[in-house]
């Protein structure tokens, strides 16, 4: 080989080499800082995942609806409808603080605010949580779990189930709820016991004219009233049975005394079952509820009580591939004044834009044989979203 | 900032704290809770619960963090056990 072909030759098989070794080098410390932007990127990764599990939540639901109500015996308006947000503060499995107000805008034109209900609870086992605070009444089922808009199917609540009728809305005490298995055929029991500051009685014209029932802020009449809701569950069978029953007393109290004037206490008695079963497309549900308090003899405001009572039973079918919704609810509210009596048939058509947004449409009927006269029906068109 | 260091003044602050005789209740470790459920039991246990009620919500309507409190809400409402609701959230965590 010629020197100069060898020269060149040497001096390219050198060079490669120290190419090969540089680029080996460059390779490591390549690796080096890749490890270290891994190590960065799984930390980043871990932190950023935290939300998914972090020690202390704080979120927001609630739900919201606007209404269009047309009375047969008045001119049919629009209602503000309410916004009844939910804040809810967790911490781990052992607190959380629930809490709902509702917000609307009466026919006069003033804003009410009102607290559904604030509650803490403590998780004290699998089966057992502590609810303490102002809470929607355990009893029955329309109250704590079917009258938010966008849950009940129609756009009103079933006569007797609104505010101060016959099955009590809110209570203020403490209760404890939870749930368990009952056998092996997946059949569960669920529960709530409480105990409360109870209702407060309104008198007028020697009869008592209302049980009120807005979960009271202190218990002045000096009367706590207990009970609760037993439920059975059977899930094969879509089934659901609930018996309910509170106890104690409860007094007339005078607002136009200062301070309010609270009569001596009568005999309270809360009895309610509920169902509920649900062989898809249908959902058919039931509740009978019945308030009732105690005579006073020698009482200056009412010697009698009475008795304030109420049922439904609603049948609900999905068609238009779940989409539409019929909805017929059946119902009766008896109290000890005739002239409030009613008897309600509801019809309506439901389409549901999502699971949780829902445009609704029902004709209302409403009798009262035992007053002789008719009372208004009406026409109610609602939008409800719970979010 | 990385765990090893994160430990380290952690558990500084926390001595100083308790060297202080100031009384504290240890906040535990995030991420360790809620305990992982079981997702098939969650899937059984949200069809035969979810629908009881309202109409069913959906895993991708709400964030994985939105679930949790969410599934505590209904434990409360609903009765259902502890075991159900972590098996439901993580069944729900999962399908989202
Ligand atoms: C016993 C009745 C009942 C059952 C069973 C039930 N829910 Fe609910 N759910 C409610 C009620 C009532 C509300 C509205 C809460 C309110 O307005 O206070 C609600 C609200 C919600 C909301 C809205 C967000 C919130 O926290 O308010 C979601 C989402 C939800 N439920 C999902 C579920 C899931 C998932 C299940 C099954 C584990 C379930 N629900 C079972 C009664 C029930």
């Amino acid at each position: 080989m010629k020197t100069l072909q060898r020269h060149i030759l040497s001096s390219a098989v050198a060079g490669a080499f120290t190419l090969t070794g540089t680029a080996a080098l460059a390779a490591q410390d390549d690796i080096a800082t890749l490890r270290a932007d891994i190590e960065t990127l799984k930390q980043q990764v871990e932190s950023a995942a935290e939300w998914k599990r972090p020690n202390s939540l704080i979120h927001m639901a609630g739900y919201a609806d606007v209404d269009y109500v047309d009375p047969d015996n008045g001119p049919g308006s629009f209602a503000s409808g309410s916004i009844s947000p939910i804040f809810h503060y967790q911490y781990r499995d052992l607190v959380m603080v629930e809490s709902e107000f509702e917000i609307t805008t009466n026919e006069l034109g003033e804003n009410e605010f009102e607290l559904e209900y604030l509650t803490v609870d403590l998780f004290l086992s699998d089966s057992a949580v502590l609810v303490m605070g102002k809470f929607l009444s355990p009893l029955g089922q329309f109250r704590q779990n079917l009258h938010p808009s966008w849950i009940n199917r129609a756009p009103s609540a079933p006569a007797g189930f609104g505010h101060d009728e016959a099955a009590p809305n809110a209570e203020v005490g403490l209760q404890v709820r939870g749930g368990f298995p009952v056998g092996s055929d997946g059949i569960k029991a669920n529960y709530a016991v409480y105990i409360g500051n109870g209702p407060a009685l309104e008198a007028a014209g020697g009869e008592i004219e209302m049980i009120e029932t807005p979960g009271i802020g202190a218990d002045d009449d000096g009367n706590k009233v207990s009970g609760g809701r037993f439920g059975l569950l059977f899930p094969a069978q879509k089934l659901e049975i609930g018996l309910s029953y509170a106890t104690g007393q409860a007094s007339v109290r005078d607002t136009a005394m200062t301070p309010v004037f609270y009569e001596t206490g009568r005999d309270y008695e809360y009895t309610g079952f509920d169902f509920t079963w649900r062989p898809a497309p249908f959902d058919l549900r039931g509740e009978y509820a019945k308030q009732e308090v105690g005579d006073l003899p020698g009482s200056a405001y009412a010697v009698n009580g009475g008795a304030w009572e109420a049922w439904y039973v609603q049948g609900a079918y999905r068609f238009g591939d779940g989409k539409w919704e019929v909805v017929l609810r059946l119902g009766e509210y008896d109290t000890p004044d005739d002239a409030t009596d009613n008897e309600q048939t509801l019809v309506g058509l439901n389409y549901l834009f999502a699971s949780n947004l829902i445009g609704k449409i029902a004709i209302e009927r409403n009798d009262n044989p035992n007053a002789g006269f008719q009372n208004d029906d009406r026409t109610l068109v609602q939008l409800a979203y719970g979010f | 900032m990385k765990t090893k260091t994160r430990h380290f003044f952690y558990s500084m602050g926390l001595a100083l704290l308790l060297g202080s005789g100031i009384p504290t209740v240890q906040a535990e470790e995030t991420g360790s809770y809620p305990p992982k459920g079981d997702p098939a039991r969650g899937a059984r246990a949200w069809a035969d619960n979810c629908t009881r009620c309202h109409n069913l919500r959906e895993a991708p309507e709400l964030r994985d963090d939105q679930w949790i409190t969410t599934s505590f809400h209904m434990r409360v409402r609903a009765g259902l056990t502890g075991q159900e609701t972590r098996d439901i959230i993580t069944f729900m965590q999962m399908s989202n």
